[in-house]
């Protein structure tokens, strides 16, 4: 899956480059800036394409002493980094267009523009072609993320529960198997976005020197960048909150009710006295299998008398069965050493 | 009285009806304000009232209380409302406790009244007072009300709310308030550079970096604010660290402010420079070619300088950039002064610096002077952006780096010691068989996790098993875990799973 997506991103790079190093020469020989200028534009999103790919490839590689928990939260990274990056863009066209505003300058040579505009929104399109599936899909990444990790959490569940936990496994089954991988989806939506945004940039550009030649007025272009900056904007701001809500490792809102049952019953097994600083976080791990898995830390303490191996056996397979690895530090009741 | 769901056969006897004259007797006997809370426990126990036939009987409009209309709606409520209540404001000074016998003493009520006016009845108002039916003799005797089966306590770390911009502003300390102004000040400075740059490549380039510095400067601010709040420290379950790791994720985010100016700037100097050579300036009238510079030879230029001054307050005012530049240390800058020894706080200062010279050295800024600064600057920015977005991307990964490789340079310092080494000498620990699983990693700036998973030797008890674990903490504590002596504390989380060889 992830590997399509690496080759996809890839060929679209070739695309854009190719395509890039046409405008530079052209607009060299012919002495064309706006080819010139946009030529440096197409180079920035070849970057940009470049770093998520960078990402999607390493999203693969394995956990090593350095990076303990793997890569996977690259394309995260990778997602969120391109959100700002698109918010900064968009800010900066409003002011710029802003400016123009003001300042009424007037656009030249409407022709070039218009032919380069053209072209850029023919390459951007075939990119959007390219992604468009994935994208449309992805326009939901958040909840799907939520809706696996609820229902991998409640599959092994459903045997031994109320009918509430049932019901929940049943709405979620629904959803969480149609995009079974929530952890790739912010790094191509980020790129999606990215292509979005400069196809609706050529867009504007072709309809504002259509205006511009029909009714003479120097305000259409910058009226036009400045509606398309907002769209990127407003597009942009929910892929940046989610990817930085995983960055963060907040525990997402149904994945955390989950874990508060779990916990609640763990002080309900045989020789567990209380237990001490939980911490979760949701693993993206390298393989899908393990994608959405529960990682975490907990310290246990055992009632006197209780062997200690035994009873962190238990606790491992009970929190196993809801699909939860911790590490669990096993004390000793009224043993002070622990910390905190 | 008793609630009509439950329908307890006695209701259904009606023997007597309840006049009015028998309320406003009680209510000379009663306060005035608490004479309800007389009838109803009389009514509790004397059957006599329990079986009237329907409860309007005891609403009587002549009465004056004002409570009576609300409280007898409010109290015919279901049961299982009534359990869920128990335990109000009122239950030590309940009646009830006196026993049943009431019906022989010919008047309970002074007595009763007494004890219920030494209770506050104000706040009682607009509550239910259900719960005094658990305890009377009717739902004594049906089981109505059942005690909820014990249950062990919840010893869940409690959701933290997260403040709100309102909350945040009404926390700040005066001193706290004072930073905030303090940047906003620098923001109006670096609007001002950017302002003044009229066309200067330079300039703008300095605005970026100013704007940087403003950014990194309110994340600081933010980090103390957030700081007044619990959600920031303690763990919970949404929030297993804290909101600590926010500050890491807004300096990635600034980072990428960085990687995007200096592209920025990049492609605003290639257009200028084709702009030039290209021959189209005349339809493009450049404002800095030819005629009047910027400043005037021999001049100060103020923006530049009010760019230092500003950066000067904010690296000791507020000790901005302190935190990331220790996550990166750049190594030919460390020889510098404390403030210069900072990346970025050099690459602002001797950007302005440079401003502000050349025109007090009568150098007049080409266009192509302008634009080489303009150019290396950007390309400063751009490096220090790409490094900085890795050292916190890093750590966004949920990786520790160590410092600076494993064993090699110094030895005899803790400073070099890298994972493995500390892996090596955990694994010599007397008691330690092997480490079967080690993760190391950091969560924000001041903490680390480590969670191992160690083989120990059969037969260890428990004091032993603690020992070991308070050993192998220290350890790591000590050799990753930075001294007391180099300013910042970073704080090392270990979680030790022991397990018998062979268990796992």
């Amino acid at each position: 899956m992830t590997e399509k997506d690496s080759r996809r991103i890839f060929y679209f790079m070739g695309v854009n480059f190719t395509f890039m190093g046409v405008q530079a020469v052209y607009g060299y020989l012919t002495d064309s800036l706006g080819l010139l200028s946009d030529s440096i534009h197409m180079f920035f999103d070849c970057v940009a394409l470049a770093v998520g790919l960078f990402a999607s490839v390493m999203s693969k590689w394995p956990p090593s002493e350095r990076f303990p928990y793997g890569f996977g939260k690259i394309e995260t990274l990778s997602g969120f980094a391109n959100g700002v990056f698109l918010i900064l863009i968009s800010l900066e066209i409003m002011f710029e267009g802003f400016e123009r505003l003001l300042e009424g300058r007037e656009t030249k040579r409407l022709r070039e523009l218009f032919i380069v505009s053209t072209l850029g929104l023919v390459v951007n399109l075939l990119g959007i072609f390219a992604f468009g599936s994935h994208g449309h899909s992805h326009g939901h990444s958040h909840d799907h993320g939520h809706s696996h990790s609820h229902g991998h959490s409640h599959s092994h569940k459903d045997h031994d529960h109320d009918c509430s936990s049932h019901h929940d496994h049943n709405h979620s089954h629904g959803h969480g198997h149609a995009h079974s991988h929530g952890h790739d989806n912010e790094n191509m939506h980020g790129i999606y976005l990215h292509i979005l945004a400069d196809t609706l940039g050529s867009a504007s550009v072709i309809i504002s020197t259509v205006l511009t030649y029909l009714i003479p007025w120097s305000g259409w272009d910058p009226l036009a960048s400045f509606l398309i900056a907002y769209l990127i904007l407003i597009t942009a701001i929910p892929l940046v909150k989610s990817s930085a809500q995983r960055l963060l490792l907040t525990i997402p809102a149904d994945t955390e009710y989950n874990l508060r049952n779990t916990l609640s019953e763990i002080t309900n097994q045989r020789g567990v006295a209380s237990y001490s600083v939980p911490k979760f976080w949701v693993d993206d791990g390298v393989s899908s299998e393990a994608g959405n898995r529960i990682l975490g830390v907990i310290h246990v303490a055992a009632i006197r008398g209780a062997d200690l191996e035994e009873v962190r056996d238990r606790v491992q397979s009970y929190l196993g069965k809801h699909g939860i690895d911790l590490t669990i530090q096993m004390e000793r009741e009224g043993d002070t050493t622990c910390w905190d | 009285m008793a609630p009509r769901s439950l329908a307890p056969p006695p209701i259904s006897i009606t023997p007597v009806i309840h006049t009015p004259d028998d309320g406003s007797d009680y209510d000379l006997d009663g306060g005035d304000d608490d004479n309800i809370q007389v009838d109803l426990d009389y009514a509790l126990y004397d059957h006599k009232h329990l079986l009237t036939p329907d409860r309007d009987s005891f609403y009587d409009p002549n009465r004056l209380s004002p409570v009576a209309p609300t409280f007898q709606i409010n109290d015919y409520s279901s049961p299982s409302n009534m359990t869920s209540n128990s335990g109000g404001l009122n239950e030590n000074a309940s009646p009830i406790d006196i026993p049943s016998s009431s019906n022989g003493a010919p008047n309970p009520f002074n007595f009763q009244t007494q004890v219920i006016s030494t209770s506050p009845v104000k706040p009682n108002v607009g509550q239910r007072r259900g719960h005094k039916y658990k305890h009377s003799s009717i739902s004594a005797q049906h089981q109505i009300f059942q005690e909820p089966p014990p249950r062990p306590p919840l010893a869940l770390p409690r959701d933290l709310p997260i403040p709100t911009v309102k909350e945040a502003w009404k926390s700040m300390s005066k001193d706290q308030r004072r930073r905030l102004y303090w940047c906003i000040c620098h923001g109006v400075i670096a609007i001002s550079v950017f302002l003044s740059a009229h066309g200067s490549l330079a300039m703008t380039a300095l605005s970026h970096l100013v704007l940087f510095d403003v950014g990194s400067a309110l994340i600081c601010v933010a980090v103390e604010v957030l700081g007044n709040f619990e959600v920031w420290k303690r763990s919970s379950i949404r929030h297993p660290f804290g909101l600590e790791r926010a500050e890491v994720l807004a300096g990635f985010a600034l980072s990428i402010f960085l990687i995007f100016g200096g592209f920025d700037l990049v492609s605003h100097n290639l257009k200028h420079v084709l702009e030039g050579k290209g021959g189209h300036s005349s339809h493009h009238p450049d404002p800095h070619e030819g005629l009047a510079p910027r400043v005037p030879p021999g001049d100060v230029d103020m923006a530049s300088l009010a760019a230092i001054i500003a950066t000067l307050v904010s690296a000791y005012g507020l000790r901005n950039h302190a935190r990331i530049s220790k996550v990166m240390r750049v190594s030919y800058l460390a020889s510098l002064p404390s403030v210069l020894s900072n990346p970025f706080h050099f690459l602002t200062l001797s950007t302005s610096a440079l401003m502000v010279l050349l025109p007090l050295l009568f150098v007049p800024i080409s266009v192509l002077l302008d634009s080489t600064i303009c150019a290396l600057v950007a390309m400063a920015m751009f490096a220090l952006g790409l490094r900085l977005a890795i050292a916190q991307g890093l750590m966004l990964l949920m990786s520790y780096g160590g410092r600076s490789g494993s064993g090699s340079g110094s030895p005899g310092k803790n400073k070099d010691v890298g994972v493995a080494d500390v892996m090596r000498e955990i694994e010599a620990e007397p008691g330690v068989e092997r480490v079967d699983e080690a993760q190391f990693w950091q969560v924000h700036y001041g903490l680390c996790m480590a969670n191992l998973k160690l083989s120990v030797a059969k037969g260890a008890d428990d004091a032993a098993l603690s020992r070991l674990r308070a050993r192998v903490t220290s350890l790591i504590q000590n050799r990753l875990g930075e001294g007391y002596g180099k300013g910042g504390s970073l704080r090392w989380e270990v979680s030790l799973q022991l397990g018998t060889a062979g268990t796992y």
